[in-house]
C-alpha cells in the first residue's frame, strides 16, 4: 500500500512537486524499501536521459527574431482606449459596475441634461419658426417629408438659424371635376406624379374633361413626355375627339406617330389621324411611316391608308 | 526541502541563467533551468516596466521583451521542431502581447501572461501538426533545409568522440519520437515542467486548469515517454 503510494509520487519527488510533509515520508519509505528505491532510481535515470537532449536557440536566431520584431513593432500600433473599450466590453461593465460613484454623476448629468433641454424648450417656444423643430411634439423631420428649403437666414450675433421649407404631407381633396381645386391638383398629378399608376388615373379623370384648354395642354404634355406606353395611349384616348378641329392636337398627335417608341401608341396614334388622311402633314407623315417604321404593320397600315387615298390634283 | 528550493536571481537581460542560490539542500533534482521564466525577483522591475509599455513607450517594452524572448524562442524551438516555425510563434506571441498591453491589468505575473500566449499559439501549431500528421522530429530551418532537430540537437554537444556522437543521434531520434506520441497538452505540461522547470502550479495557470490537472497530465504524459523509450531500447 505504502509502495504503490511512494511509486505514484516518486516522479514529483523528483520534480520537487511535493509538499514538506509528503517529501519526509517519501524519504523516509525510501530509506528502508529497497524496491522504491530502485524505482528511484530507474525515474531519476529517465529524467536524467531526456535532459540529454536539450536544444537551445542559437544566438543568431535569438538575434534574427529580435530584429524582425522590432521591425514588425515600428509599424504596429498598441490597442488604443477605443479598441479596449470596443474589445473588452465585460472589462469596462465591470469597472463600472465597481463604480457605483461613475453610475451616479452619469445619472445625475443625464438629469441634469433633461432638465436643461426642458428649460431651453420652454425659452424658446415663443421664438416663432425657430423653435418649431425643437418642440418634442413636433415629429422629427424626416428628410422625405421636406419637399425643398425656400431659404435659410441666420440671425446676426446668435447661433438661432430660421429656415423656410416646404413639407409633404398627405391631404385630402374631394370635389367635382369642375372644381378648379381639384383640376389644379389633377393636372400637377399628370405632369409630376412619380407614380405612373397615379399619372394614369389622373389622365384618365382629365380625358373626362377635355374641353379645358389646360386639360387638353396637360393630356398633349402626357402623351410627348410621360414614360409610361400606358399613360400616354390614355392621353390619345382623350385627345381623340379634338383631331379633327384642333391643329395642334393633330400636330402633337403626328409627331407621337413619327416618334414614339411604343408601337402599340403609334398604331393607336394611326387609327387617330385616319379621318384626317387628306391633310398634306398627315400625308407627309404616313408616307414616311410607310417607308421606314420599324413595326411591318404600322407600314402596311399607313401603304394601306395612303392607297385608299383620293388622288391629288 | 521547501518547494522553492531555487532562488532564482535572474539577471535583467542578457544570458538570463538562474542561478543556485541556495546551493543542493538535499534537493538531488538534475532538472535543466535553463533559460527558466521562474523570476519572481523580475517582476517590481517589470511592473513599471509593464506600466511604461501600456503608456505606448516602446523602449519599455523591448526592455520586457529581452527579459522573456530566450525562454519563449526556446519554447517554441522545442515544440515546433522548426527554426522558422519559433521565429513566427516568437514574433506573433510578442506582437500580439504589445497589442493586447493595454488589457494586462497585473492579475497575475506578465511572465504567465506572455506564456499563455505563447503556449496557446503552440498549441495552436501542435494540433496542427498532428492534423497533417508530419514526421515530429524533421524540421525546417531558417533557410529552408529540412533537418532533424533532435540530431542537431546531440551535434551542439557533440565531443569528439564519433560512437558517442551516434548513440546521441539514435538517443535523440528515439526521444523525439516518444514525444511525437504525446497529445499536444501533455507534451506541452511535460515541457514546461522538464525543460523550463516550472511549477506545476504555475503550469496549471498558463493552460488555464488546475495544478491538479497539470500533476495527471505530466504523470500520465512520463508514464507514456517511459514505455515508448523502454520499447525502442
Amino acid at each position: 500500500m505504502k509502495c504503490d503510494w511512494v511509486r505514484q509520487n516518486i516522479l514529483f519527488y523528483v520534480y520537487n512537486e511535493l509538499e514538506d510533509d509528503a517529501r519526509y515520508e517519501v524519504e523516509q519509505h525510501l530509506a528502508r524499501c529497497p524496491e522504491c528505491a530502485t524505482e528511484l532510481k530507474a525515474t531519476r535515470k529517465f529524467h536524467a536521459t531526456l535532459s540529454e537532449t536539450v536544444a537551445e536557440p542559437t544566438p543568431n536566431l535569438l538575434a534574427a527574431s529580435r530584429m524582425r520584431l522590432q521591425e514588425a513593432l515600428e509599424t504596429t500600433r498598441q490597442g488604443g482606449f477605443w479598441q479596449r473599450l470596443v474589445l473588452e466590453p465585460a472589462t469596462w461593465l465591470r469597472q463600472v459596475r465597481m463604480s457605483p460613484a461613475l453610475a451616479a454623476v452619469i445619472f445625475i448629468v443625464g438629469f441634469g441634461g433633461g432638465i436643461g433641454a426642458t428649460y431651453n424648450f420652454l425659452a424658446s417656444g415663443h421664438t416663432g419658426e425657430v423653435a418649431v423643430a425643437n418642440r418634442p411634439d413636433t415629429p422629427p423631420l424626416e428628410s422625405s417629408a421636406i419637399a425643398g428649403i425656400r431659404s435659410v437666414t441666420q440671425e446676426p450675433g446668435s447661433n438661432q438659424v430660421s429656415i423656410k421649407y416646404d413639407t409633404v404631407s398627405t391631404q385630402e381633396a374631394q370635389g367635382s371635376l369642375n372644381d378648379q381645386r381639384i383640376q389644379q391638383l389633377l393636372l400637377f398629378a399628370a405632369r409630376n406624379n412619380y407614380n405612373s399608376g397615379v399619372r394614369m388615373d389622373s389622365v384618365d379623370v382629365l380625358t373626362q374633361a377635355p374641353n379645358n384648354t389646360n386639360v387638353r395642354e396637360a393630356l398633349m404634355y402626357a402623351l410627348q413626355n410621360d414614360t409610361n406606353p400606358g399613360v400616354r395611349l390614355k392621353a390619345l384616348d382623350g385627345l381623340s375627339g379634338f383631331v379633327q378641329q384642333d391643329p395642334q392636337v393633330r400636330d402633337g398627335i403626328l409627331r407621337s406617330l413619327i416618334g414614339d417608341t411604343n408601337s402599340g401608341v403609334r398604331m393607336q396614334a394611326l387609327r387617330l389621324v385616319e379621318p384626317m388622311k387628306t391633310d398634306s402633314n398627315v400625308r407627309s407623315v404616313l408616307t414616311r411611316l410607310a417607308q421606314t417604321d420599324q413595326n411591318p404593320s404600322i407600314r402596311s397600315q399607313a401603304r394601306t391608308m395612303l392607297a385608299q387615298m383620293p388622288e391629288m390634283d | 526541502m521547501p518547494a522553492d528550493s531555487y532562488a532564482i536571481a535572474i539577471p535583467v537581460g542578457g544570458n538570463s541563467r538562474p542561478s543556485r542560490a541556495v546551493e543542493d539542500s538535499g534537493n538531488q533534482n538534475p532538472i535543466t533551468m535553463r533559460g527558466s521564466l521562474a523570476a519572481q525577483g523580475n517582476r517590481i522591475d517589470d511592473t513599471s516596466l509593464i506600466r511604461e509599455a501600456q503608456q505606448g513607450n516602446r523602449a519599455a517594452f523591448e526592455v520586457l521583451v529581452r527579459h522573456y524572448d530566450q525562454s519563449v524562442l526556446r519554447l517554441a524551438l522545442h515544440l515546433t521542431g522548426s527554426e522558422s516555425d519559433a521565429q513566427d510563434v516568437y514574433q506573433e506571441a510578442f506582437l500580439k502581447a504589445y497589442k493586447n498591453l493595454g488589457s494586462f491589468r497585473f492579475e497575475c505575473s506578465f511572465y504567465t501572461w506572455i506564456y499563455r500566449i505563447v503556449t496557446n499559439l503552440c498549441l495552436d501549431h501542435l494540433r496542427k501538426r498532428n492534423v497533417r500528421k508530419e514526421e515530429a522530429p524533421v524540421g525546417v530551418d531558417s533557410s529552408g533545409e529540412e533537418f532533424n532537430r533532435l540530431e542537431q540537437f546531440a551535434d551542439a554537444r557533440s565531443g569528439a568522440n564519433p560512437e558517442r556522437d551516434l548513440m546521441r543521434r539514435e538517443l535523440g531520434r528515439k526521444i523525439g519520437a516518444a514525444l511525437s506520441g504525446l497529445t499536444p497538452r501533455e507534451r506541452m505540461v511535460f515541457e514546461l515542467k522538464h525543460y523550463h522547470g516550472l511549477k506545476l502550479r504555475t503550469v496549471g495557470e498558463m493552460l488555464n486548469t488546475t495544478e491538479e490537472t497539470a500533476k495527471n497530465t505530466l504523470f500520465r504524459a512520463t508514464q507514456k515517454l517511459r514505455g515508448a523509450l523502454s520499447e525502442m531500447r
